[in-house]
């Protein structure tokens, strides 16, 4: 049964089957019939961002915490190019994000009207689809199709393009049919699975090295299942963080350019590595040529185009993490991997806190857990405090740290973390930046007062973009040009968005702060004051080698 | 500049399918030469086909890139030791 509606009414009905209840947006005047529209679909709530990129993050954060579709959407022109950044960062770490983008209208198109851009030509590289619907014909076949690309298959962003002539059109509609199109059939693996297991239990120094696509895929219990058969140690990378509780005997850390040493020398000494659902990026391997030079991979992920891309792959099992792992789960035999292990121990270094201040980043995250009771989701930034996060934090629950690992995107904290607690209302969501990332996207304080958004929000305050400064100290003779960085008083900030705010100098206020801010009421945001000079151990200089890590002095000094 | 691997495409034809081919190559960052458009069969298909200068290694991320890229419906990417000899 076909009604005759708008594009603009097409659009949310198309939401509405699609599940979506919440989106992050921006109205303009290319979408306004969009805007026009939405009140009369009450189950369709907007959350009216400070900025475009906002959007897109929220959406992504969105998408990463519940598993469903993000949705962002931006007028024309300047609107359309905000969520540039987000739709890069959602493409890089595989997020569902449908973007929907006012167009000037049709007659207009390619004459350098008000607001004109051309977001299809800039957003092609960066999304998995992307159209700009040419009539309202087209309207919800274009729309359903770029759903389902977003969700299906490696999940990623999609962006539709819709000119405002077109919004106001009419065309009769019919709802979608109750059933979407299936994801296609696996690809037979048998033969692969029998090899791969092969290797795995004929291996005497195997290391499971788990990725995003574990969280994706749901594959929790598989991949816990395939290290208790086999005992085989567990390395969880950046993404792949909280995939795999901290606290199993079996998990090591994390690898790569800020792993631990023992974890990179565990690498460097395996003679199989299976990894699921990553795609084995610079950031873990540092020089490919020299990445685990005694061992074997075998590749677990969805992407075809990832196996062996940039490392050299003796097994490749394209197929969802969860299904996959289930069938080598299936065909490997019992064993355990004790003497590797004690092995393992033997490289394990006595941990060095950043730096001799009061005030640690490791004491400010285990008030947070505690004070918490490890029941919260942690969003973090891009930077130093983003490592310390990933190295000290320890993730009991699964998909409870998200974090822009590909693009790595400054900025996206706050705003993705407004996303993540509209996906998990009931529980505690902290937002983990430093003082630059911040000051980013701190406008995104009032859509949370707004919007009425508990996000507690953790700013590490060290007067520098510290990550940058670390590189200037170690590779570039301690020149730190442009990146010391004021910042305003954090806590009167707070207070005129009529937020609860506290500043922490010592480590004697950590916990009672902690405590208050998660107490109080939507919002709340604290400060932590930390030495200038801290900074994250190890370090695998880029380029180089994983045998060949910068490590913690033991007494780091201002001067430095 | 000698190519090493001749690359041909299949894909739906439409403007935003052949961008999306044309990017997957540009951002390899690969010498290319030949590039060639025209119309393939059945209607309704483009084929686009170039050399490029690389490796095995690389001519086969290429292969994989272009196979994911929404729009394309066949991808050889094939080693050539002359272009003169490649038939795309």
């Amino acid at each position: 049964m076909s009604e005759i509606l708008t594009g603009a009414q097409i659009l949310c009905r198309e939401l509405m089957a699609a599940g979506v209840d919440v989106m992050f947006g921006y109205p303009g005047g290319a979408i306004m019939p969009f805007y026009h529209a939405l009140p009369e679909y009450p189950g369709l709530r907007h959350v009216l961002v400070r900025h475009e990129q906002a959007a897109a993050h929220a959406a992504d954060g969105y998408a990463r915490a519940s598993g469903r579709l993000g949705v962002c959407v931006a007028t024309s022109g300047p609107g359309a190019t905000n969520l540039v950044t987000g739709l890069a960062t959602a493409h890089m770490d595989s997020s569902p994000v449908l973007a929907i983008t006012g167009q000037v209208s049709r007659p207009m198109i390619g004459r350098d009207a008000f607001q004109e851009t051309d977001i299809i030509g800039l957003t092609l590289p960066i999304t998995k689809y992307n159209h700009l619907v040419q009539d309202v014909s087209e309207l919800a076949d274009r729309f359903r199709e770029a759903v389902s690309i977003a969700q299906h298959g490696r999940p990623g962003p999609v962006l539709l393009d819709v000119p405002k002539d077109v919004q106001n059109q009419r065309a009769a509609y019919t709802p979608p049919d109750a059933g979407r199109a299936a994801p296609a059939a696996l690809s037979p693996l048998e033969q692969a699975v029998r090899d791969a297991a092969a290797l795995i239990d004929h291996a005497e120094r195997p290391l499971l090295m788990i990725g995003h696509g574990v969280i994706l895929g749901d594959a929790y219990r598989e991949v816990r299942a395939l290290a208790e058969k086999t005992g085989i140690p567990v390395i969880t990378t950046l993404l792949g963080i909280s995939a795999f509780p901290e606290s199993h005997p079996l998990h090591l850390g994390m690898p790569g350019m800020h792993g631990e040493v023992h974890v990179n020398r565990a690498i460097q000494h395996a003679d199989l590595i299976v990894g699921i659902g990553l795609r084995f990026d610079d950031r873990v391997t540092g020089n490919t040529a020299a990445f685990a030079p005694r061992a074997k991979i075998v590749h677990v992920e969805l992407d075809r185009a990832e196996i062996g891309k940039n490392v050299p792959v003796a097994v490749g099992l394209v197929g969802d993490a969860r299904e996959v792992t289930a069938r080598l789960v299936a065909a490997v035999a019992p064993r355990n991997c004790d003497p590797w292990l004690s092995e393992i121990r033997g490289f394990v270094r006595p941990r060095v806190e950043s730096f001799s201040g009061d005030l640690s980043p490791e004491a400010i995250l285990a008030s947070i857990c505690e004070m918490t009771a490890g029941q919260c989701t942690i969003v973090t930034d891009v930077g130093q405090h983003q490592m310390w996060v990933a190295k000290h934090y320890p993730y009991q629950r699964p998909n409870t740290h998200i974090t822009s690992g590909g693009l790595g995107t400054m900025g996206f904290a706050v705003p993705a973390a407004m996303g993540v607690h509209l996906a998990r209302p009931g529980e505690l969501v902290w937002a983990i930046s430093g003082d630059g990332g911040f000051q980013m996207n701190m406008a995104e304080l009032a859509t949370m007062v707004q919007e009425g958004l508990t996000v507690k929000m953790a700013i590490f305050n060290n007067g520098y973009l510290g990550m940058v400064r670390q590189w200037q100290q170690f590779f570039h003779e301690k020149r730190y040009s442009s990146t010391p960085i004021w910042s305003p008083d954090y806590v009167k900030l707070a207070d005129a968005y009529g937020i609860a705010g506290w500043r922490v100098e010592t480590r004697a206020q950590l916990d009672d702060v902690v405590q208050r801010a998660n107490a109080v009421p939507g919002p709340a945001l604290v400060e932590f004051v930390i030495a200038q000079e801290a900074n994250v151990y190890p370090m695998i200089p880029p380029g180089g080698s994983l045998s060949e890590p910068i490590e913690a002095q033991p007494a780091a000094t201002p001067a430095d | 500049m000698q190519a090493s691997h001749a690359v041909a495409v299949l894909l739906d034809d439409d403007l935003l399918a052949l961008n999306r081919v044309i990017g997957v190559v540009r951002r390899r960052n690969l010498p290319v030469t030949g590039l060639r458009i025209g119309p393939g069969e059945p209607a309704g298909v483009l084929r686009f086909s170039c050399f490029v200068q690389t490796d095995d290694g690389n001519a086969e991320r290429l292969l994989r890139q272009l196979e994911k890229a929404h729009g394309v419906r066949h991808v050889e990417v094939l080693p050539v030791s002359h272009p003169s000899e490649a038939v795309l």
